[in-house]
């Protein structure tokens, strides 16, 4: 079975290295991007199942990124969890609403981070969007 | 003074005085405009339309009598300088009202243009400068707390990298490590995890400083919250061989409070209690209700530490409180912890102090308000003395249509239990605290004094507004269901208050019966990685 492929988007190199090393130990293949342009420019190239999203990002902030995701037929069905050092106050709410999976404050717990990603790869997110009751 | 025209307000009901000020004023000053009226009604009406320089007010009006004509008027407009005119024999009143934040008082009979000239400058002059003064503190709060959360956002950053890299070699992710090099790095990270804890506390007490500390009520068990935070501290407590124990009224009733924020009162304390206790001793949590006080629920966290000392108990609860004894005062934290827990008991409306002896020991006690379906409902059940004649149970549902993994809705749903407010009459209806914690799906129950055919408007007005909500129409599945309450038709022997309170608990069991989804668990406090 082909391992599952995750996106890091982050503009801090060593956490992007960080990251990287922890997910190749959980068996998943990554992939990296370090601005809001280059995030969905991967994401159209790569394909990857599942991204890891840091908000504050130069050319075009996670929202921006979130924003381009969900507008896409072929991308806004990839689960994105967010992972910022900002306010959960302020952002938690919004990052969710704009179509995230999940909100992680900056510095986030390895175990919960493993296990949101494991169950974001899960059948349950395969759900397709059901309408509106009227 | 300036070249502005000089606008008074004279609030004055005896024409005789009216006169004889307005033309001390008019003798004493070229450009001055005078607006006289008798009431304070009509002086506060004009002071809704235009700022006057300054208001000469006599205190005893038709409308208004003695402090309480000061004290409407500069509610009303804090900021325009006011000058009491007061009676010779009321002098006493006058230095009330100066106290109070007037500016100066004229006694009538000795007022001449000079006076009343001098008066008034200095009087423009004192407000200006206070007011300046407002303002810079403002800006300073405000800079304060703008610096404060941006530094903890800004600290968050390498502090994510340190825990990062220390996690990856813990974990053995760069290669094997010996016991001793793993020893030291869990030192490192338990600092790491310090520091991230002050960094929490930093922000949340820059906002409750500046009230943006918020608490969303709820009906909530409280058992539930001191058996998650045992589970929590039960490794901090264990490794330094300190018993943790509960003794839990068994008939605890349900509490109307905030499951987040009290999780965070809780934590707090046990973990400082876990902390100022030595090995061998033992913390232990209590819940139970006093007779003399049959609103609210007692919590204490007791310890078997060293006590505080009659000093300390006076300054625990404030900010950047640190105790002098403290044996380890390299790690006593920033000093905030008790202060926001204080604030965010107080904004539950409840109670927190601690008792100890030297020597014997804390206890750290809070109340929170018991939650009282029958209390909130009573102006709903009855009116003017009679059963409403036909009550409805609205339900509302709110479900996201993909569960996300993580995280919770806690602010949508805020959000939505306001609109559903909003779209109800505050004398006739009831929007029900929400119930449990906050969990991916809502219910929000509202008791509404109309038949099922009227309640039919406010569905749909409810529907209307929350479909507004952006995003959520694409991310929800709204539900509303109504049901009608049925109600004692003979009066039979039982009085108004029996027959009310058996209608709150008939609507009840109707809300413990229909609320049979599952929620899944409260909304989990991230933890500290260890």
């Amino acid at each position: 079975m082909p391992k599952p492929k995750i996106l890091v988007v982050d503009d801090d190199p060593d956490l992007v290295r960080a990251l990287r090393l922890r997910l190749r130990a959980n068996n998943y293949e990554v992939s990296t991007a370090s601005d809001g342009y280059a995030a969905i420019a991967s994401a159209q190239k790569d394909r990857p199942s599942l991204i890891i999203l840091d908000l504050g990002l130069p050319v075009g902030d996670g929202f921006v990124v979130l924003d381009r995701l969900q507008s896409s037929d072929v991308l806004s069905g990839i689960p994105v969890i967010v992972l910022s050092a900002r306010d959960p106050q302020a952002n938690e709410q919004r990052a969710l609403r704009a179509g995230a999976a999940a909100f992680f404050q900056k510095p986030a717990d390895n175990d919960e981070l493993m296990n949101v990603i494991r169950v974001s790869l899960g059948p349950e997110t395969a759900q397709p969007r059901a309408a509106w009751p009227s | 003074m300036d070249h502005q025209a000089t606008n008074v307000l004279l609030v004055e009901d005896n024409p005789g005085d009216a006169d004889l000020v307005r033309l001390r004023l008019v003798e004493g000053q070229a450009d001055v405009r005078v607006n006289c009226v008798s009431r304070l009604s009509d002086g506060l009406a004009f002071l809704a339309r235009e700022t006057p320089t300054l208001v000469l007010l006599d205190l005893n009006l038709p409308d208004s009598h003695g402090a309480e004509t000061f004290r409407r008027l500069m509610e009303h407009s804090p900021n325009v300088p006011v000058v009491v005119l007061s009676g010779q024999d009321d002098e006493v009143l006058a230095m009330k009202a100066v106290h109070h934040g007037v500016q100066d008082y004229l006694v009538k009979g000795n007022i001449s243009s000079k006076n009343l000239e001098r008066a008034i400058r200095y009087a423009v002059e004192r407000q200006a400068l206070l007011r300046a003064l407002e303002i810079s503190q403002k800006q300073q709060l405000d800079f304060k707390n703008r610096f404060l959360s941006h530094v903890s956002h800004e600290l968050r950053t390498p502090l994510t990298c340190i825990h990062q890299y220390v996690t990856l070699l813990l974990d053995g992710l760069a290669g094997p490590i010996a016991p001793e090099q793993s020893d030291h790095l869990k030192t490192v990270l338990k600092s790491v995890n310090q520091l991230h804890a002050m960094i929490r506390d930093l922000l949340e007490a820059t906002r409750a400083e500046s009230g943006k500390l918020r608490v969303e009520p709820r009906c909530i068990a409280l058992g539930e919250l001191v058996q998650q935070t045992i589970a929590m501290l039960r490794p901090t407590a264990d490794e330094k061989k300190v018993g943790l124990e509960i003794g839990l009224d068994q008939r605890l009733p349900l509490v109307l409070a905030d499951p987040d924020r009290v999780l965070e009162v809780l934590i707090n304390l046990v973990d400082n209690a876990i902390k100022f206790t030595p090995t061998e001793g033992s913390v232990m949590v209590q819940a139970n209700m006093v007779e003399a006080d049959p609103g609210f629920v007692y919590i204490s966290v007791s310890d078997t530490g060293r006590g505080i000392s009659p000093e300390a108990k006076a300054l625990i609860f404030e900010r950047l409180y640190q105790d002098p004894d403290s044996i380890d005062n390299n790690r006593s934290g920033l000093g905030l912890g008790l202060f926001i827990c204080r604030e965010i008991v107080r904004l539950h409306e409840g109670r927190i102090w601690v008792s100890s002896e030297p020597g014997q020991g804390s206890t750290f006690s809070f109340t929170l308000p018991v939650y009282s379906l029958g209390k909130l409902l009573a102006p709903v059940i009855t009116h003017e003395n009679r059963l409403r004649t036909s009550l409805v149970l609205v339900r509302v549902d709110l479900t996201p249509l993909s569960n996300p993994p993580r995280g919770n809705w806690k602010e949508t749903w805020q959000q939505c239990l306001e609109i559903v407010q909003r779209c109800v009459y505050l004398d006739k209806d009831l929007v029900l605290p929400p119930m449990g914690a906050s969990g991916a799906a809502e219910t929000f129950f509202i008791v509404a004094a109309t038949d099922l055919q009227r309640s039919g408007i406010m569905t749909t007005r409810i529907r209307e507004q929350l479909e507004r909500v952006s995003d959520l129409k694409t991310k929800c599945k709204l539900t509303i269901t109504t049901v009608p309450v049925e109600l004692p038709s003979g009066h039979g022997d039982a009085t108004l208050e029996q027959q009310g309170e058996n209608v709150a608990s008939s609507i009840t069991r109707m809300i413990l019966t229909t609320r049979e989804r599952s929620q899944p668990g409260p909304g989990k406090r991230a933890k500290d990685s260890n």
